[in-house]
Parts: structure tokens; sequence; C-alpha cells
């Protein structure tokens, strides 16, 4: 897990800090229980039973337990993006797909490699491979992430994609 | 096989094709009051992100966002939030079903901002995917606005010879000022 302290005294990673087949710290989450997805149920409003209410989830629905959310899962991504980009680079997208069930007692590692890298209006561009991981990958995906050249421009805030890039 | 679809009918009929571009009235996705400090404080803690730049006054201002930010897709689960002064729409769900999934009758039934049916036989929905687009966080005090359309209907063939839709539904949020925050962008199949 990261602590507050660690994010803010984060320092910056450069475009000119990594390579294509970097692969940036992973973050690690759990064991999960079911309090965590209790907890995330609660904090969106989404009472659908299979997340909390194991009888039913096992004996109505036959899975083998309470299962995580898939919103959870596709919050954790950006916010794993959000902390390599900081302090002032930008996770511009993410894109991934659902795949196996997460349930109590998962341990979850969110990773990123970067499969390629590029300049663009004097920003540097990363694109990843992305995904959370516990014995299986259950929401592989890809991203773009957006960090400063060393002597450069700042990544402006708001984010303007490049024209280029934006159709792609 | 798809039992919806005559053998060797396309999918993507001119009525399939008439929706693509459709899009749905803009809403106001937060509760009226906008994004609040608490709300913040217990989807943060959800996400086991302890990030003082969304807690920390005094050290949000002196970040490059100059003011407390919410996580980056925050903005996209506010219009689940139940809005005060109606019916509890979880007692109503177990009253019409003891047996309810949590689900079905319990979502409030605000069809604001939908959009409109796909005319299509296939039925079966099957989540292919998503997007996340970033291009600013929100801030305290922001309202948030969402408008979806259909970007893209296409056809694929499975192996079996069956017809399926390719659906791809992109939701813009906005701030009060029109600045664009997200874009989401959801892919279903349809078979």
């Amino acid at each position: 897990m990261t602590t507050a302290q660690e994010l803010r005294d984060k320092k910056q990673t450069y475009f000119d800090d990594v390579e294509v087949g970097h692969q940036f710290p992973p973050l690690v989450i759990g064991p999960l229980t079911a309090t965590h997805l209790f907890r995330w149920s609660a904090a969106i409003e989404n009472w659908h039973r299979i997340h909390y209410d194991q009888s039913f989830a096992i004996y109505h629905e036959g899975l083998p337990n309470i299962l995580g959310q898939g919103s959870w899962k596709q919050s954790i991504l950006p916010r794993y993006l959000k902390d390599l980009c900081l302090p002032d680079g930008w996770p511009w997208k993410v894109t991934f797909q659902h795949r196996a069930m997460i349930v109590p007692g998962d341990t979850l590692t969110v990773w990123a490699t970067v499969t390629k890298k590029y300049e663009e209006e004097g920003m540097g561009f990363l694109d990843l491979d992305v995904g959370i991981r516990h014995y299986a990958e259950t929401c592989p995906g890809r991203a773009t992430i957006v960090l400063p050249i060393r002597n450069g421009k700042p990544i402006p805030y708001p984010f303007v994609p490049p024209k280029k890039l934006v159709s792609q | 096989m798809s039992q919806a679809t005559p053998q060797g009918a396309s999918a993507l009929t001119p009525e399939v094709k008439a929706v693509i571009g459709a899009q749905a009235e803009k809403i106001e996705a937060s509760l009226p009051w906008g994004i609040e400090r608490e709300g913040l404080r217990i989807f943060t803690q959800a996400i086991m992100d302890p990030d003082p730049r969304y807690w920390d006054d005094d050290f949000a201002k002196k970040t490059k966002f100059g003011a407390i930010i919410t996580p980056p897709i925050y903005c996209t689960y506010l219009g689940r939030r139940t809005r005060p002064g109606g019916e509890d729409p979880v007692t109503r769900a177990f009253q019409e079903n003891p047996e309810s999934d949590g689900i079905v009758g319990v979502r409030t039934p605000d069809t604001r901002g939908g959009l409109p049916d796909i005319p299509t036989p296939l039925v079966r929905t099957l989540n292919a995917g998503n997007e996340i687009e970033l291009r600013q966080y929100p801030k305290l005090g922001d309202r948030i606005f969402s408008q979806a359309r259909y970007a893209d209907i296409k056809e694929r063939v499975g192996k079996d010879g069956s017809r399926m839709l390719i659906v791809t539904t992109e939701t813009v949020y906005t701030n009060q000022n029109d600045e664009v925050l997200c874009i989401l962008r959801a892919s279903s199949i349809k078979r």
C-alpha cells in the first residue's frame, strides 16, 4: 500500500527516466475481505447482493463466494496511474476488460509495463500494458500516460490531448 | 447460435444504424450541493487511496491543481446516488420482491439521461470493456453533468455464424463551466 506521506513526497518520474520494457513499481492491495467489498458497495450505493450477502451469492446465484465489484477494479487502475504520474504528469487514458472474478482472501497486484514511448507537442507519452493480477489477470488493459520531459514544458492542466493523438 | 436473428441476416439493420450518434439529454449527475468533502472521504477510503490531495487543503493549494481534487473517475459514480425526499427504493424493492437481488427494483426509476433502446431482437448483453479518458479532476463544490450517446455500433459474426452487435456508448462528464472532466466509453456485446 501507498501512504499519504509517500504521495505527498512523490518525486516526479520523467519521460527521460523510462524505456520500453520498464516495469513501474506495483501497487499491492489485500488480502481483500468481505468488509472491503461491503465498504465499496456502500460508497457507491451499489446494493447488488452478490457483493455482500454470502448466502445469496452462493445458494441463490451459484457463485463460489461474494464477488469483488468490477466498478472497484476500474477505479483502482486510474488511481494507480495517477500515482505513477504525480506530481506533474497526467494519466490520460486507460482501456480494460473485466475477466476473472475476485473474492475475499485475494491479494491483488496492480502493475504497468511500458510498451512504447514517443514525444508529441513537447510532452512525453508512454503507452503501457496494465492489469490487476491475483492468480490470473482480472482486469487486463492498456493505458497512455503523459510525463514531463526533463527541462521541457509543463504538462498543461486541464489536460489537452494533442490533436494528432485524439483520433487514435 | 443466436436464436434472435434469421440465419445469415445482418443484425446491423438500417433501424440499428439509425441510432448511431443518438444522444441523450444532458443531466446533472451530482446532487444539488455538488461535490462535498464527506462523500469524497468515503469514496477515497473505499479505494484505499490516502492521497492528501483529497483532504489536506494547505497541501492541495500548493499542487498544480490548486485545490482539493477527487479521484480520477469519481464523477462517474455520482449519478448512482439516491436523491433525497423520494420513496426509499430499497424498501420498495424488497416489499415488491423479498427475493430481490438488490438491483432489480432498487434503482430509482429515474429515466433522465437515458439513451433510446436499440431496435434489435438481440437481448443478451455482455460487458466488452471500457475506456476512461481523463482531462481534469473535479473539485469540491463542482456540479457534475453527464451526457451519453451511442458512439458506434458494429456487427461481428461469431465462429458459429451467429450475428452480434458491438455497442459503444460514450458518456461525457462536464462541470458547471462546461469543461470536460472525463469521458467514459463502455462497449457491450448484444447477442
